[in-house]
């Protein structure tokens, strides 16, 4: 089968027979995170290197900690480097959140204060990793639950430093959504505010709903109708196409449900972008 | 570097890691308060997957409370240094040791049992190790012997690696030692029970990088037991860890 142009999907374990293959799975790249394969070796290294000759890897981190008042941490970035080089990775994400403070790991995003130091303490932040990667990143707009004593709104939060960081946007349209559920505004009018011309990567995702006014962003879900309503919309307004990502973590369905997924993305992206591309 | 973040800023996002870590009610602006208990428990939730995979038997052993108790007490007092979540477990292990906890007098091998789990993991996740250029036949007496690099030797104080840890009693108490490695084609990691004396084996081998015939005239005066004796109780041991593939074979 053909490879789908747009669409890729993240590097599961128990698919890598099926990726090697490349029958019942035809993303046109895999995400990875880089902490979870660097610095390993034996098996999963065999099969990675193998996955990494026959796909683009793109890179979802996890542990850069990007938004928090710890020190950066060099020693990591190293690391990070090395792996990006090693394979040849074009599109190295993180989180605009914070999964490290006061020196202790957490393993999980936790949101920012919307607040002006913060933008400034950040945007220096990923500047430096930036010179020292030698590259660009994508930040991610992540979903999240509560405010953190908030003085500034989120979209202005992050076109503040998407501007004062030169970095690129990771759109995530699926915490689009969340977050407009969640903290009740409007998903499109948000999209709209934010610097489009900067977004290099999307990713879609299917998440739960636990309260009448609470969503949890789980990646263990299908994607809903009105996230591929509001993927579409997003992608008529990019000026450029980008690489969109399925992320499925948990609660994993047959191989054919996740591919009638990826179909169901490409398609738009085909009418979105080719068409309109072809027309330019 | 850090010039830009306001103390006040930098408070806010230290009481929220706190809470999420300890569960004590957080003192933060703007905060919607019947909202971050998710933060916690998703934070829980990560840690206490990854443990439970690194450490099946230790969870199978515990009873719930007793395991949630420690997972607990791990996440309020302990500052994980990993950056790849896979190693988070070794500083598990390394918790447990170094604190006093009620659990390890009713598991008097909890710490050997963590020990050994974290171990496999460790060697079946780390960075591949060159193997000496070697060939498959050769003298055993004469030529040295090369072995496969990826290996741990673990010195425990109770057999966690052959009884079910359940039925191991303070009758267990002894000096155990036990070869982990990696298998080079499958990356599989196997297990053997060794005597001191092959473990004292293992590593002058490796190290010193000599003929066998000179290793055991030493073992002979450290072990007092006749070279001969020696080498026909060696020799076997050895065959046997050609066959799993621990010794590759000789030096080229
Ligand atoms: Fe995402």
């Amino acid at each position: 089968m053909e490879r789908n142009k747009h669409v890729g999907i993240g590097f599961r374990k128990d698919f890598a027979e099926e990726f090697l293959e490349g029958k019942d799975l035809t993303p046109a790249f895999l995400e990875v995170a880089p902490e979870n394969w660097m610095e390993i070796g034996g098996y999963w290294k065999k099969v990675f290197n193998k996955i990494a000759a026959q796909y683009p890897i793109y890179t979802h981190g996890l542990s850069l900690s990007i938004g928090t008042p710890d020190e950066l941490d060099w020693d990591f970035l190293k690391k990070v480097k090395y792996f990006l080089n090693e394979h040849n990775v074009q599109i190295y994400s993180e989180h605009l959140s914070y999964s490290k403070c006061d020196n202790a790991h957490l393993y999980d995003l936790l949101p920012i204060p919307f607040r002006w130091d913060a933008v400034k303490h950040i945007s220096q932040r990923i500047k430096s990793v930036q010179d020292f990667l030698e590259r660009k990143i994508a930040i991610e707009i992540v979903s999240y639950y509560t405010p953190v004593a908030a003085e500034m709104s989120e979209v202005e939060f992050i076109s503040s430093i998407v501007k004062e960081a030169d970095c690129n946007l990771l759109l995530d349209v699926n915490n689009i959504y969340v977050n407009a559920f969640n903290h009740n505004y409007d998903s499109k009018e948000f999209i709209e505010k934010l610097p489009l011309d900067k977004v290099e990567y999307i990713h879609m995702a299917g998440h739960e709903q636990v309260a009448p006014d609470l969503i949890i962003d789980t990646h263990g879900e299908p994607i809903i109708d009105p996230v591929y309503e509001l993927f579409e919309f997003t992608a008529h307004k990019l000026p450029k196409t980008v690489p969109v990502l399925l992320e499925r973590d948990f609660n994993i369905p047959e191989l054919n449900e996740l591919q009638y997924e990826l179909n169901r993305l490409e398609n738009i992206c085909t009418k979105a972008w080719d068409y309109e591309h072809s027309l330019a | 570097m850090n010039t830009h973040l306001h103390n006040y800023t930098h408070t806010q996002q230290s009481r929220l890691a706190d809470y999420c870590r300890t569960g004590d009610p957080p003192k933060i602006d703007g905060l919607t308060e019947n909202r971050v208990h998710h933060y916690r428990r998703l934070i829980h939730g990560v840690i206490d997957d990854t443990l439970q995979s690194a450490f099946p038997l230790t969870c199978d052993l515990l009873s719930q409370e007793e395991w949630y108790g420690v997972v607990d007490a791990f996440l309020s007092n302990y500052k994980c240094q990993s950056t790849s979540i896979w190693k988070m477990p070794s500083e598990f292990y390394r918790f447990v040791e170094e604190t006093g906890l009620e659990i390890k007098e009713k598991y008097i091998f909890l710490e050997d049992l963590l020990n050994f789990e974290w171990t496999e993991v460790e060697i079946y996740m780390m960075p591949d190790i060159a193997y000496p250029e070697s060939k498959t036949d050769g003298g055993w007496l004469s030529e040295v012997i090369a072995v496969n690099p990826e290996y741990k030797i673990l010195q425990l104080n109770y057999p966690v690696h052959l009884k079910n840890p359940k039925g191991i009693t303070e009758n267990d108490r002894g000096e155990y030692y036990v070869l982990l490695f990696r298998e080079k084609e499958s990356g599989k990691v196997r297990f053997m029970n060794l005597s001191v004396y092959f473990s004292w084996l293992i590593e002058k081998v490796e190290i010193e990088n000599t003929p066998l015939i000179k290793i055991l005239k030493e073992a002979a005066q450290v072990f007092g037991v006749n070279e001969k004796a020696l080498f026909e109780n060696t020799l076997p041991f050895l065959e046997e860890l050609k066959a799993n593939k621990f010794i590759p074979g000789f030096y080229i």
